[in-house]
């Protein structure tokens, strides 16, 4: 069985009417150009990544003091997805009643935010007003609360945190794909 | 797979085609390494990768324009003892990368080489000055 043929054509170009090479160096020089452009976006993402424009630098980390100075809240400003990051709330000793503070945040610190594990262990969280109370045992000293999150999804996701019978904190945190 | 996915992959590689022969490697990982530790997922991957090669591979095959997009084309670095000085400084090429594939074809000095063109897999051909008429 015979198979399909059809005639050689001398179609590649040629240098100096001899070597069939097939250069297109009108392409080539469009293509350089293309590449510096590329280049200069590549080593402004790699200068945006080391300032942390992508989370975990300098332009992520953020410190916000509550209103009325009970709590100062440490935490990423920019986040990446499914990457663990830690969310600090300092509380100061006006926050403690009996014993015990208790920190109310909003819902989105769970679900999109991706909230793992509270240190140190609440005593008990309870859902309240579309968010979570959680209740610690505390001294008299100033305490912290640490939120383990790792961001289940990508976006803006805002978050409140608020120490009942004050000002609630707002934050905004910008998860990275 | 590889056999599936065509003969071109091998000495005739062009950067595209090396990153497709890791990518299929490394997909094959992902039923090994990720979160969904499935066989249907590292099979699905990979065969999607090997639909996206044959759709590639036969746009090329039609069209010049893409071929050149994808591939690139040669580019001469040195013709007939003249160095292509814009080429070779855009390419990022020495004259030692030109005169290690001359060594290659059992050249002893660049004042030997006709043709020195960089090729779409990223080789360097010599063509013997007394080739070159």
């Amino acid at each position: 069985m015979s198979t399909a043929t059809s005639p050689v054509r001398d179609s590649v170009s040629k240098v100096n009417d001899e070597l069939a090479v097939g250069a297109d160096l009108n392409f080539q020089r469009r293509w350089w150009v293309f590449e510096r452009c590329v280049w200069v976006l590549f080593f402004l993402i790699v200068i945006a990544d080391l300032l942390g424009c992508f989370g975990r630098g300098y332009f992520s980390h953020a410190e916000i003091k509550g209103p009325d100075g009970v709590t100062d809240i440490k935490y990423e400003r920019i986040e990446r997805f499914s990457t663990p990051s830690i969310l600090t709330v300092n509380v100061g000793p006006s926050a403690v009643h009996q014993g015990q503070i208790k920190l109310w945040a909003s819902g989105s610190l769970v679900k999109p935010l991706g909230n793992q594990r509270v240190i140190p262990e609440p005593l008990s969280s309870v859902l309240e007003n579309g968010g979570i109370l959680y209740t610690f045992s505390a001294s008299a000293r100033p305490s912290s609360v640490e939120f383990a999150l790792e961001p289940a999804t990508f976006g803006v996701f805002p978050l409140t945190l608020q120490v009942p019978g004050t000002e609630p904190v707002n934050l905004q945190i910008y998860v990275m794909p | 797979m590889v056999r599936i996915v065509g003969r071109r992959p091998g000495k005739q590689m062009t950067p595209f085609e090396f990153v497709l022969i890791f990518f299929i490697g490394g997909l094959t990982l992902t039923s090994m390494v990720n979160n969904d530790r499935s066989f249907s997922n590292a099979l699905v991957q990979i065969v999607t990768v090997a639909c996206l090669h044959f759709l590639i591979a036969a746009v090329k095959v039609r069209s010049v324009w893409f071929t050149l997009l994808i591939d690139g084309t040669p580019v001469v670095l040195l013709e007939k003892k003249q160095w292509m000085s814009e080429n070779m400084l855009e390419m990022r090429i020495a004259d030692d990368d030109v005169m290690a594939a001359a060594r290659d074809k059992g050249l002893l000095s660049l004042d030997q080489i006709g043709y020195a063109v960089l090729e779409r897999n990223g080789e360097i051909s010599v063509i013997p000055l007394e080739e070159a008429s």
